[in-house]
């Protein structure tokens, strides 16, 4: 054992008790395993730092120059002729026949697709969705409702729901004011799609249209007017639209959601566009359930 | 072998340039040939776009707004339909952006509507509490240059073969004959805004920068 080995040696043993130390210092929990394969590696980093350098240096100590010298030189300094390592080489040649197996076949018939990627992942995690919540409760439906709501609905209808003054339909109040009940008796709709179909303008008019407006915009509590038997044909009896056959007067339910996210809508307030295929089933259940709870349903 | 290469440096940078961009051109010349032409029904931009484009580039939009939605579920989800190259087809420049204090801009005309728009630009924290977006008021009396948009419209079409129709001709009366068409598209927007000014300007034939801004906010789809 020559002196240079023993420095080498005494240099790794430093390390590895200042490594020791660090651990004991800091009370580190060895039975993690991630902790012990870090201290693992230190120490071999330790181990190998001083046998390379001592290899190096003993090396630089008897090493005497051989070979023979290109023909090039420049102002008196040569370069010694080496073999091409066979390692390199050979991945060169392996590189090549790579080559030519993409140009050929891989980039042409094999190529990536971010796109088609996007398709795979978002089948994948849609098909998981669904089948994870199929059956949610209640909370879990408000609490997705909600997340929904704010990134996609806030903007328009506030935070809160309501509406922002006036800009849009205001959640926490009656499912519909007064006056867009007369609005909608005076012009018709045929917006939402509903099996129904169109509902015509003018069903009602003068003090009939007042009454109804003013018993759907107090939440249909109450006695039911005569004049209301022009809506109930199609709203049903009770204003709640015949199991989704047409608009719910009453409550914002599943299908009136559903319907108005799919085809938007043009009202007195103004226009709210559609959200069609950005949300799935599920989430426009959620949707529906948590802007029921801004009014306490 | 090719010690007659490394005597001579500038053709050896030369030789190293065509071999590396060989690989580059086979790669993507076809692909860039193919995804540079517009999608199908992809239309030209109106005038009054036009002119609304000029102010999202001067009041520097871009600084805040992207129109580039990635294929990742995450920008799907908030922004809708990833963007497709051809889509950009008319857009000179474009304005992808590279940042996104605001959100993303590219499909904004499907779920904004322009009375959103009016709200917004007047006051941003009005409609999106906590916004940090400034007010742009001076949109609301500022008049569009849409004369100048006009001549976009004629240039491009000369330059790049855009498909506007054979009405679009640098002459004064081509102009005065396409001008109510611009006007009336501007009517439209202001029908369905509330400032009394913005009508009243659009009533008197003026399109005020707002207008044509939100005529080009809600053609991104």
């Amino acid at each position: 054992m020559n002196g240079l080995i023993a420095k080498a040696l005494g240099f790794a043993a430093i390390l590895i008790v200042a490594t020791i130390v660090v651990v004991k210092k800091m009370n580190i929990d060895l039975s993690d395993p991630i902790n012990i394969i870090t201290v693992i590696g230190a120490i071999v980093i330790a181990g190998l730092t001083a046998g390379v350098s001592a290899k190096y240096i003993s090396q630089m100590k008897s090493d005497t120059a051989s070979g023979e010298l290109a023909d090039e030189n420049w102002d008196g300094i040569g370069e010694y002729k080496n073999e091409l390592p066979s390692g390199w080489a050979y991945s060169y040649l392996g590189t090549m026949i790579w080559a030519l197996w993409y140009w050929t076949l891989g980039y042409p018939v094999n190529s990536f697709s971010q796109i088609g990627q996007w398709n795979e992942e978002v089948k994948a995690y849609n098909k998981k969705f669904e089948s994870i919540h199929k059956n949610a409760d209640k909370a879990t439906l408000t609490a997705m409702g909600e997340s929904i709501f704010l990134v996609q609905c806030a903007p328009c209808h506030g935070n809160t729901g309501d509406g922002l003054s006036g800009k849009a339909q205001d959640f926490t109040a009656g499912r519909l004011s007064k006056e867009q009940v007369l609005y909608v008796i005076k012009n018709g709709s045929n917006q939402l799609g509903y099996q129904m179909g169109a509902m015509p303008p003018m069903m009602a008019q003068g003090k009939d249209a007042e009454d109804i407006a003013t018993y759907i915009a107090n939440g249909m509590k109450g006695e039911q007017p005569a004049a209301f038997a022009a809506c109930a044909s199609c709203h049903g009896p009770d204003g709640t639209g015949m199991n989704g056959m047409a608009p719910n007067l009453k409550i914002n339910d599943d299908t009136l959601v559903e319907h108005v996210i799919k085809h938007g809508k043009k009202g007195i307030i103004g226009r709210m566009p559609a959200f069609n295929d950005r949300m799935t089933p599920v989430q426009i259940k959620a949707l529906a359930t948590y802007i029921r709870t801004l009014r306490g349903e | 072998m090719f010690h007659w290469l490394e005597k001579n440096p500038f053709f050896f940078a030369v030789g190293v340039f065509l071999v590396i961009s060989f690989a580059g051109l086979i790669e993507i010349l076809p692909n860039f040939a193919e995804a540079s032409r517009p999608v199908v029904g992809l239309k030209p931009y109106t005038v009054l776009e036009l002119a609304g484009r000029e102010v999202y580039k001067k009041d520097n939009c871009i600084a805040c707004h992207s129109q580039l939605i990635r294929p990742f579920k995450a920008e799907t989800d908030r922004y809708g339909q990833y963007s497709l190259s051809g889509e950009y087809a008319y857009d000179r420049p474009f304005l992808w952006g590279s940042k996104r204090t605001g959100p993303d801009l590219h499909r904004v005309g499907n779920y904004r509507t322009t009375d959103w728009h009016e709200n917004h630009m007047w006051d941003p924290p009005s409609v999106v509490p906590g916004s940090i977006m400034p007010a742009y008021k001076h949109m609301f009396t500022n008049v569009a240059d849409i004369e100048t948009a006009y001549a976009e419209a004629v240039t491009v079409k000369n330059v790049f073969h855009t498909p506007y129709g054979d009405e679009f001709k640098g002459t004064r009366a081509a102009w005065e004959a396409h001008k109510p068409k611009v006007l009336a598209d501007a009517k439209k927007i202001a029908a369905d805004m509330k400032n009394k000014d913005v009508k009243e300007a659009v009533e008197a034939g003026k399109v005020p920068e707002i207008v044509a801004l939100i005529a080009y906010l809600n053609r991104l789809k």
